[in-house]
């Protein structure tokens, strides 16, 4: 699954550092997030929507091929 | 009401940690007084003092250091983590099962009765346990 995670943090100048530790988890966890080598729980995919103060929609760009 | 510590190093942890130690100690000291077999029980006692005290060592630490603890925390509550770990006992089974399917097969063309009978044996309980495993999991999720 695409995701706009590494577009929106530099949009913002948030480094993955921060964003990692602001969601709980490692930085690698986002590098892999942004590079779409692991998808997230709807959990994770929840509050990181939340924290850009946009919909999961608007942050993970699901494709109908993957279901 | 006492709320259950979620920390990662908590007393029940340091509580195993120091029973490790212990029994380590014990095992050492009974080895040397030759009242257990030197060799065998003095190996597993020093292990036993080295898992220990390293576990005591990091626990201190954890407590004391916050950047430690921040650390240890978002580790163990990482979900790619527990996503890792999940996927590589299972990446584990699998293989260890595979392994042990085609040393059956080696063992019966060299005849090894014995290792082949031993590796049948625990074959089958992997499958089991994999099976034991799914029933309980589709009961609970």
């Amino acid at each position: 699954m695409r995701n706009r995670i590494e577009e929106i943090r530099n949009e913002r100048g948030i480094r993955q550092e921060e964003l990692a530790r602001l969601m709980g988890v490692s930085r690698q966890t986002i590098s892999s997030l942004e590079n779409g080598r692991y998808n997230p729980s709807i959990l994770l995919a929840h509050k990181i929507a939340a924290y850009f103060g946009l919909t999961i929609e608007e942050v993970f760009i699901f494709e109908e091929e993957e279901a | 009401m006492k709320s259950k510590d979620s920390s990662y190093y908590n007393n029940r942890r340091l509580a195993l940690s120091i029973f490790w130690l212990v029994t380590g100690v014990v095992l050492t000291v009974l080895s040397i007084l030759e009242v257990l077999d030197s060799t065998y029980w003095s190996g597993m006692g020093g292990g036993l003092i080295a898992v220990g005290a390293l576990q005591i060592a990091r626990n201190l630490r954890y407590r004391r250091n916050p950047e430690y603890r921040e650390k240890i925390d978002t580790e163990a509550g990482d979900e790619r983590n527990s996503f890792l770990r999940m996927k590589s006992w299972s990446w584990t089974g699998y293989i260890v099962m595979l392994v042990e399917a085609v040393g059956v097969v080696v063992a019966m063309v060299l005849r090894q009765e014995t290792v082949r009978t031993v590796l049948s044996y625990s074959v089958c309980l992997i499958l089991l346990v994999y099976w034991v495993s799914y029933l309980v999991l589709s009961r609970k999720y």
